[in-house]
């Protein structure tokens, strides 16, 4: 073996391995030609095997060829990788395309009552101006439910709340939640802001706008100044959260024992706007709650000097609210618990 | 109340449309609620004149006439089968395409043979008057071919009176706050009497008031030789339109009179009054006996009580005081003598009365909510005049009157900065006294030493006047009027509402509470986050549901709530059965809710209600929170890319995991629980987390989910959870766990028990053992089969040890395990090789 005969074998490798990594179809034929040609039993090792045979001074001069050699082969193969590689992983991608337009692995939605979120959505209103929740129970006395509100037994008013009494003690299902504004007086001294949601019951046959059992909200203020402007102002502002900034308001005179003087609050029909209709019974109003200055008599019962303190009191249905917002009908959907109808909450 | 406005307008000039004038009225707290157009169903139905009444040619119940509509119109011939036509008479003709009352349509005919080119209208067919039998014959001078609606159409508007405003129950008294409303004055009532001569009312009737508690004055008149008829037509139209059935002249004149000035009349027939020893009819105003009975105007006989204020004569009673006369006495056809009783009675007897009786009528709303006393005597002149009118006769001379002197008007002092301050306004004294002129009270300066009335109850409480107090002088008709605040609100309301400013409230703030909501709050949203769908049921259930949904031992409460437990609570006047006792838990109600909505064909059930369980112990009633849960079809629906899997236990306890760790809580405790009827005795278990959480979680028993005729076959789910803060109070702030800074070391342990040993007992031993070191455990596998024994199960665990202080060495992780492994011979477990 000579050194023409070495170095012309070995840019012979060089040049079919050169032009087999650029011919290469994919990396499984580039790792076999790399195999063959740099791997330990490689064609490489196996043409220097021959260098032994050359004098001594010729050896580093086929070492530097070979190394050339073994450079541009792998240069060429990177070249050659880098090609087939990007194809490789486009074929792939290709491959596990999905139809991206089926629908996806549901998960279960709930979803929470329409009256339990809106009672909800009332305390957060009154939250933004003080006011904080209390609870009354809903098994109460007739003293509380009645007479201390200024209801005597025997009182025709007495006709506004049809009660259900139950075989306890003379006890009686509560009619509204104001019997906690006695609760709350008794409990706190002024100024109070108070709010008090909860169940109560009638005994009422029920239709679309009737129900035995139902929720009220009832607010409560009392301090030394607290007069029916400021009830007027913070229901406006209850209105304009609930039914829309600019909605409508107005105050006209009501009836309740436990205040004096007494008023219903009425909103522009969120119907027609106060162009009549039948939902408004063709007043172009609609009456979302009864408010009142606190009766004296019930300020005294709450062992509150009426004459140093006054205040007001509303109570409200949340029904009466959820209906208006969310263009409910019929007041038994809310109990029948449908889920194709509860499904449609939040 | 229904007030026709022709009636009103006899009492105040009324100059604006009804839907002003009702406007009007609902802004001064007289809510209209209706305006009807009193006529409306008249179309086509016109005035004509009768040309000929001649016998129809083929029938003899009938009539062919001929009726014309006016000049130059061709006479219309009309088939009529009443008898009380004669020609010459103006009567209401319906032209064919008329429509009347009860939607009856009125088109050309014919009739045996004849064509009838419309109708001849009777009163009672226009719902004009009560007279079904002959035609209405109007009067002679009515113009024709004038639509019926022009002369006879009336408005109606409906008022909702308050309790407190019995006054207003009136024409009358609405005439008085339409003045007030529009600034008219009212025409006072027709008082004048036309007595004639003969014997006076004192010789031929006696009263004796024998409780003058409750009978506070008795006004009695008599009239002799009317003629009992039917009223007026005119009279019958106002009747009708007001809401009240046309009867007979007298009758109906004691209805008219309650209707016009609010005061409810009796009449009697005179002769059939039992008659004194002194030879007089004497009417007697007692408390009925022990066991006396009547029989009243509706032909019922009712036993009496003690407590009941009766009208009686020398023979027994006659009548119901304020509420229903007797048969015996009643006026009747061949009535020639009527005696009239105008009374005042205790508001709160007959109230009670009437409510026992259950016999609620015009008269006795009126007179629960009080009379004004001079109404005695006027009413029973008015009725004594209307029936001389209307029924002809002789009213005799006098009246008996048993009232006492009038009592001047009530006086109620008022502070006017005092009123300011109630209702946030900026009035003069003399804006306010000038609106209280318009609702006819007087005002004038407080007089030395006259006080002001802050509250009547519990006892009156009443303030020096002060300087620049005035006094109101109230009617005698406005009962409401008789406290500081009262005044306050005549003042605001006569002014309007809408002139009241509106203000966003500045004064003190409370001091800070917490909400009693926060923990409903959370639960509600974590559970409506998993999955689950609040619902809001009944409290009232059945006795079915009360006694199919008990528990032998209650899931106890939390501290500081009320413990379960107990009988259950009744209501003494149910709607319903279905709704006559208060529940004591929620299964029976949330098992409803799954039925309902299976039977609607929702498959899938996940649902919660937070709510009240209710009982007593003897006189004690109880109301606790609880949250339960059902679940039911499936945890994860079959889709396209997944196939169903159903509910069970594990996904029920998992929510009560879930709820404990969103709660800040260790994970709960988990017993067997094998007794409960209600519940599958080997899929149940109790959860408890020490005193924060209780709960019973499993299957719903088989035979309960057929009795409550659920789907065959339908696995429920249920659970009821007492939890701390459900009834109030705050979450603690969480304290955030050491994370450490050194690499935990895991060891996976199969250990090889009984199948009978439960995996708690297990996990106890693990944990009982494994030293300080340990900072979790849990279980990821379960394997029965070869090579173990049949009656052997094998629990997989993971245990995770770390230190805070340092990194673990091996030795000290395989000393741990090992403690574990030489201590489960208690359990009869071993390693698993």
């Amino acid at each position: 073996m000579d050194l023409a005969q070495l170095t012309a074998d070995l840019d012979g490798l060089r040049d079919r391995a050169t032009g087999q990594a650029a011919a290469a179809p994919d990396t499984a034929a580039l790792d076999q030609l790399e195999v063959e040609v740099l791997g330990k039993k490689g064609e490489l090792t196996a043409i220097l095997r021959g260098i032994g045979g050359l004098p001594a001074e010729d050896r580093p001069k086929v070492g530097a060829v070979a190394n050339q050699v073994r450079a541009a082969v792998e240069a060429a193969l990177g070249e050659a990788r880098s090609r087939v590689g990007g194809a490789e992983l486009e074929a792939r991608l290709r491959a596990e395309a999905v139809d991206v337009t089926t629908p996806g692995r549901p998960i279960r939605r709930g979803s929470l009552h329409p009256i339990v979120e809106t009672a909800r959505e009332i305390a957060d209103v009154f939250a933004q101006f003080g006011f904080v929740v209390y609870e009354g129970p809903e098994i109460e006395d007739d003293r509380t439910n009645f007479q201390m509100l200024n209801i005597p037994p025997d009182h025709p008013a007495r006709d506004l709340w049809d009660t259900l009494y139950l075989d306890v003690d003379q006890r009686l299902l509560r009619t509204h939640t104001s019997p906690g504004q006695i609760r709350v007086m008794h409990q706190e001294r002024p100024p109070i802001r108070a709010l008090l949601p909860g169940r109560c019951f009638r005994y009422e046959a029920v239709d679309a706008s009737h129900a035995s059992e139902f929720f009220q909200v009832e607010g409560l203020m009392v301090d030394e100044g607290t007069s029916m402007a400021d009830l007027k102002g913070l229901l406006d502002q209850f209105a304009h959260a609930m039914f829309g900034e600019g909605r409508a308001t107005r105050f006209r005179p009501g009836y309740y024992p436990f205040t004096e003087p007494s008023v219903a609050f009425d909103i522009l029909c969120v119907i027609c706007d106060g162009a009549k209709c039948p939902a408004c019974s063709r007043t172009g109003w609609m009456t979302i709650l009864g408010a009142g200055m606190v009766h004296p008599v019930v300020l005294r019962y709450g062992g509150i000097d009426p004459e140093r303190y006054q205040g007001f009191a509303f109570g409200m249905g949340v029904e009466r609210i959820a209906n208006l917002r969310h263009a409910v009908g019929d007041l038994r959907l809310y109990m029948e618990d449908d889920l194709r109808f509860l499904g449609a909450f939040r | 109340m229904r007030v026709p406005l022709s009636w009103l307008s006899e009492f105040v000039d009324v100059e604006l449309t009804p839907e002003q004038l009702a406007e009007r009225l609902t802004l001064l707290g007289m809510e209209v609620k209706t305006i009807e157009r009193w006529g409306a169903d008249w179309e086509h139905v016109i005035t004509g004149e009768l040309l000929t009444v001649e016998k129809h040619p083929r029938a003899d119940r009938l009539s062919l006439t001929t009726v014309t509509l006016g000049d130059g119109q061709p006479p219309l011939e009309i088939v009529c089968g009443a008898t009380n036509i004669a020609p010459g008479q103006r009567v209401p003709v319906a032209l064919p395409g008329a429509v009347l009352p009860g939607n009856r349509r009125i088109e050309r005919a014919e009739k045996m043979g004849v064509v009838s080119n419309g109708m001849l209208c009777s009163g009672a067919e226009l719902n004009l008057t009560a007279d079904g039998d002959g035609i209405l014959i109007l009067p002679a001078d009515t113009p024709l071919n004038v639509p019926l609606a022009d002369l006879y159409g009336d408005v109606v508007l409906d008022v909702d009176v308050k309790p407190n405003r019995g006054d207003a129950l009136s024409i009358l008294g609405l005439a008085r706050e339409v003045a007030a409303a529009t600034g008219q004055r009212v025409r006072q009532p027709d008082v004048r009497v036309e007595e004639g001569s003969g014997p006076a009312t004192a010789e031929r009737l006696a009263i004796d008031v024998r409780d003058p508690g409750l009978c506070t004055g008795f006004a009695a008149r008599w009239v002799s030789g009317v003629t009992v008829g039917p009223s007026p037509d005119r009279v019958q139209m106002r009747l009708l339109a007001a809401g009240q059935r046309p009867i007979s002249n007298v009758v109906d004149a004691s209805n008219y009179v309650m209707l016009e000035l609010g005061k409810p009349i009796h009449t009697y027939d005179g002769s059939t009054i039992a008659k004194a020893g002194d030879g007089r009819p004497t009417i007697i105003v007692r408390r009925a006996e022990a066991g006396e009975r009547l029989e009243t105007l509706d032909h019922v006989v009712r036993e009496l009580t003690p407590d009941t204020l009766v009208i009686a004569d020398p023979s027994g009673a006659i009548g119901v005081a304020g509420v229903m006369g007797g048969a015996t006495t009643e006026v009747s056809d061949g009535t020639t003598d009527v005696a009239i009783e105008s009374a005042i009675f205790d508001p709160v007897s007959i109230r009670r009365t009437a409510q026992r009786l259950a016999l609620r009528s015009e008269a006795s709303s009126r007179f629960e909510k009080g009379q004004e006393p001079r109404l005695a005597r006027l009413g029973a002149d008015r009725t004594a005049q209307l029936i001389r009118d209307w029924a002809g006769g002789t009213i005799a001379p006098g009246a008996l009157d048993t009232s006492p002197e009038p009592a001047p008007p009530a006086r109620v002092a008022f502070r006017p900065w005092r009123i300011n301050r109630l209702l946030g306004t900026d009035l003069t004294a003399a804006e306010q006294e000038s609106l209280l002129h318009r609702v006819e009270v007087a005002t004038e300066p407080t007089a030395a030493g006259e006080r002001v009335t802050v509250a009547l109850q519990p006892e009156p409480l009443d303030v020096q006047a002060g300087d620049g107090a005035l006094t109101a002088i109230v009617p005698t008709w406005r009962r409401d009027i008789a406290i500081e605040a009262d005044v306050a609100e005549e003042i605001a309301r006569v002014r309007g509402y809408e002139l009241v400013p509106s203000m966003t409230p500045d004064t003190a703030m409370p001091e800070f509470r917490a909400s009693p909501l926060e923990v409903r709050e959370l639960v509600r949203d974590t559970l409506a986050g998993a999955g689950l769908t609040e619902v809001v049921t009944t409290a009232l259930v059945s006795p079915k549901h009360v006694e199919t949904f008990v528990l032998r031992r209650e899931v106890p409460s939390v501290p500081g709530d009320e413990p379960p437990g107990g009988e259950a609570i009744g209501v003494t006047n149910p709607l319903s059965r279905d709704h006559a006792l208060l529940r004591r838990n929620l299964f029976g109600s949330l098992l409803d809710v799954v039925g309902t909505n299976l039977r609607h064909g929702t498959d899938d059930v996940a649902v919660f209600e937070i709510g009240k369980g209710y009982a007593r112990t003897a006189d004690e009633p109880r109301e606790w929170w609880r949250l339960g849960f059902a679940l039911v079809g499936a945890a994860e629906p079959a889709a396209w890319n997944r196939p169903a899997r159903p509910f069970d236990l594990d996904d029920a306890k998992g929510i009560l995991e879930l709820l404990a760790a969103r709660l800040g809580l260790p994970a709960p405790a988990y017993t067997a629980e094998g007794a409960e009827p209600l519940f599958h005795p080997g899929r149940t278990a109790r959860a408890d987390v020490d005193d924060r959480l209780h709960a019973i979680v499993g299957e719903l028993h088989p035979s309960i989910a057929d009795a409550w005729e659920l789907r065959a076959g339908t696995r429920v789910l249920v659970a009821e959870v007492a939890l701390a803060g459900l009834s109030g109070g705050r979450l603690p702030a969480e304290q955030a766990p050491v994370v450490g800074r050194y690499p935990e070391v895991e060891r996976d342990l199969a250990i090889v028990v009984p199948e009978a040993t439960r995996a708690a007992d297990v996990a106890d031993v693990v944990r009982a053992h494994a030293g300080a070191l340990l900072r979790d455990l849990r279980l990821f596998d379960i394997y029965r089969g070869v090579p173990l024994a049949g009656d052997e199960k094998s629990l997989a665990w993971r245990l995770r040890f770390g230190s805070s202080a340092r990194t673990l060495t091996e030795g000290e992780v395989e000393a741990a395990v090992g403690a574990v492994v030489d201590a489960l011979g208690v359990i009869g477990g071993r390693r698993r090789a």
